[in-house]
């Protein structure tokens, strides 16, 4: 069965966009509205973050919105239930991004299944390698529940690594542009560039290019590199200083560039 | 010599665990960097010359071996076993945080590394850390929560006088646990010329195993001076608990032995209520993937790690050594809590009867040890680990013990220092 991200990749547009949202940040109703918002302004594909109180790969920016969620009351449940009332509405993939505990406490059958169940199409959870206990479990769950698993790939990975890795990697294969934290910086490591050909020539899949987007140049110098540019950190800030319609102005800056290089 | 290297490699895959808990929970970004860890690990800690080297810098710079000290008032006070001290708190810095401080720096060092970073909670790790950077010629940076910050300063002070760089953390709770997250982002960042340098036996593999290993020199000295005093093992070991590097360090060289009884000893803080205390294995502990690994930690029931409190700030955190949390399903070691007010007494009780001022996290082991003593014959042999010293926790304890003086030395200092 092909999925609702297979479909995003078999658009015509050159280079798609995946845009990141904290849910509950500033508050549950708002980011739900930021959602469909960034959907009506050109996103692709929306990763939604279940906050949680240690974001290790989060930089200052997402971990400031976890920690505003969660003092805010956000739990997980309130997350799943505020995806599952503008699913309908929602017509582009979403996808849950978040860490090993909360999966883990809620018991990865569970979190898998009702995660499936609220309609987004996807997970991303840095902190379970595939290598660790619980993945081949978490991997179970993902197929019996017709969801995608999405691997995050920094440069320095081995290559005996990188190849088991894209043996089990489906839908897309996110790559970081730095070796860091979230949070948006300017240019892109030479290191990782090279990593983006080094991942391409083996690769059967889409590749998506996240971590430290915050221009509308660096989009541009992602298209014909990668097919997803996934913009997380820079929203957050154009929110704060300018509320959604600074975030929807941004997206569709940047697909009026991708629209006039496609 | 493949075959061999290849055994070995499968061997420290399987070490990753201890029983169900343990691994390397990390965003593939880090895979990399803790794999050449494990690898000049593995490596080195088969090597003769680096065995030596250490060996050498545990003598002459740790002040290595600690004494084993038969601690005759305390005894008498406890009424019941006899109570023997290991005095971690005469190494060089005054905590056994310099045993795997130096580990880690040669180690860091062989691997080419010229920039350390470490989390502190106490500041007697971040403390050794600055050490070994200024005993090495290594750069350090020691991330360390505000309120610890404040109430640490002694250590503080004395850290950047070493030439450590220190960096305030002041995300969540700001304590041990937001420091740790600050140095593993902060390492992320910098793979190619920073070691982080972890001081307890937490976080992904393969700090669990590696600290452990280099503080297990603590069982084994322990291990020898008993036998040469009494000519036997103990009956019973006691060490305080934060991440548990102090007490699997002490307990590590007895597992095999059956007949010694362990106990290890958590912060019982203000008591038991949501952020009053930092017990892992209070009532229904929670198990879950926090900083790297899967161990028991503080959780809310939904799996965010709740704030804790203890008046030391280096058992102020929310996370059990993943070693400590299966020797505690196997019932090997028993855990129980000692609350603030009851480390203070003990504070002063070790101070009156022996002349020794232990830390406010060895208080939580001498106070624990006093509980207990009574239930055990006077022929039975107790070993409590005084992990470190209590010098460092002077504004704490003279705020407490001795209000009133404490406030009219504070009042003169400030006023010596402003003109009127
Ligand atoms: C003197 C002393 N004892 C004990 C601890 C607790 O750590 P661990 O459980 O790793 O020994 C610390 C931590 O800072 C410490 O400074």
């Amino acid at each position: 069965m092909a999925s609702r991200i297979d479909e995003v990749f078999s658009k015509k547009k050159k280079l798609k966009i995946m845009t990141h949202v904290v849910a509950g940040y500033p508050d549950l109703e708002t980011s739900q509205n930021l959602i469909l918002a960034m959907a009506e302004a050109g996103a692709d594909m929306i990763e939604v973050q279940i906050p949680f109180s240690d974001p290790l790969a989060d930089g200052p920016t997402i971990m400031a919105a976890n920690h505003k969620a969660l003092q805010n009351g956000l739990t997980p449940k309130l997350c799943l239930k505020m995806i599952e009332e503008i699913r309908d509405e929602v017509k582009i993939p979403l996808l849950f991004m978040t860490y090993a505990n909360l999966a883990y406490t809620m018991g990865l059958e569970r979190f898998v299944s009702e995660s499936a169940a609220c309609g987004v199409s996807g997970l991303i959870i840095p902190d379970l390698p595939f290598d660790e206990r619980g993945y081949d479990d978490y991997y179970f769950w993902l197929k019996e529940c017709n969801l995608v698993g999405i691997q995050v790939l920094s440069a320095g990975l081995s290559l005996p690594r990188l190849k088991k890795l894209l043996k089990i990697a489906e839908g897309f294969i996110y790559i970081t542009l730095r070796v860091g934290v979230t949070g948006a910086r300017e240019g892109m490591e030479k290191k990782s560039a090279d990593f983006i050909d080094q991942v391409k020539a083996y690769a059967g899949l889409p590749l998506a290019a996240g971590f430290g987007i915050s221009s509308v140049e660096q989009i541009r110098s992602l298209i014909s590199r990668v097919d997803l540019a996934v913009i997380g950190s820079h929203l957050i800030n154009l929110f704060n200083s300018g509320g959604k319609e600074n975030v929807q102005e941004f997206i569709k800056e940047a697909n009026q560039v991708i629209e006039q290089l496609s | 010599m493949k075959q061999k290297r290849k055994q070995r490699s499968e061997a420290v895959e399987e070490s990753r665990y201890f029983g169900d808990y343990g691994g390397r929970y990390v965003p593939e970004m880090l895979v990399p960097a803790l794999e050449e860890l494990s690898g000049a690990y593995f490596h080195y800690r088969e090597s003769q010359e680096f065995q030596k080297e250490l060996e050498n810098l545990r003598k002459n710079y740790a002040g290595r071996p600690t004494p084993l000290y038969f601690a005759e008032n305390l005894t008498r006070l406890g009424r019941g076993c006899k109570i023997y001290l290991k005095l971690e708190s005469l190494c060089q810095t005054g905590a056994h945080k310099i045993n795997n401080a130096l580990g880690q720096a040669l180690l860091a060092r062989k691997m080419g590394k010229s920039c350390l970073v470490a989390e502190t909670g106490a500041g007697q790790h971040g403390l050794a850390t600055a050490a070994v950077a200024a005993r090495f010629g290594l750069r350090s940076r020691i991330f360390m929560g505000e309120v610890d910050i404040k109430r640490q300063y002694p250590n503080v002070f004395f850290m950047k006088t070493m030439g450590a760089e220190i960096v305030p953390v002041r995300d969540g709770t700001k304590t041990l646990k937001d420091a740790v997250n600050a140095a593993l982002k902060y390492w992320i960042e910098h793979l190619k010329d920073t070691h982080y340098l972890l001081g307890s036996a937490v976080g992904p593999f393969p700090y669990p195993l590696m600290v452990r290993d280099f503080q297990s020199v603590i069982g084994q000295e322990v291990k020898a001076q008993i036998k040469i005093y009494e000519n036997r093992l103990p009956d019973v070991l006691v060490a305080c608990v934060g991440g548990g590097s102090n007490s699997i360090g002490l307990f590590y060289p007895f597992l095999k032995d059956k007949n010694v009884r362990l106990y290890g000893v958590e912060a019982g803080g203000r008591g038991p209520g949501r952020g009053e205390n930092a017990r892992r294995l209070g009532k229904n502990p929670r198990k879950g993937i926090v900083q790297g690994y899967k161990s028991y930690f503080i959780l809310d029931h939904e799996g965010q790690v709740q704030p804790t409190h203890s008046i030391s700030a280096g058992l102020d955190y929310a996370g059990l050594g993943p070693e400590l949390a299966d020797l505690h399903d196997a019932g090997r070691i028993c855990f129980d809590q000692v609350t603030d007010t009851e480390a203070l007494s003990a504070f002063k009780t070790l101070c009156q009867a022996e002349g020794i001022i232990p830390a406010l996290e060895s208080a939580h082991a001498v106070a624990y040890a006093l509980k207990i003593a009574r239930k055990f014959s006077r022929r039975q042999i107790m070993v409590v680990n005084i992990s470190g010293r209590g010098d460092k926790d002077l504004f704490i304890a003279a705020k407490e013990l001795d209000n009133e003086g404490w406030m009219r030395f504070l009042k003169e200092e400030v006023n010596h220092g402003q003109p009127d």
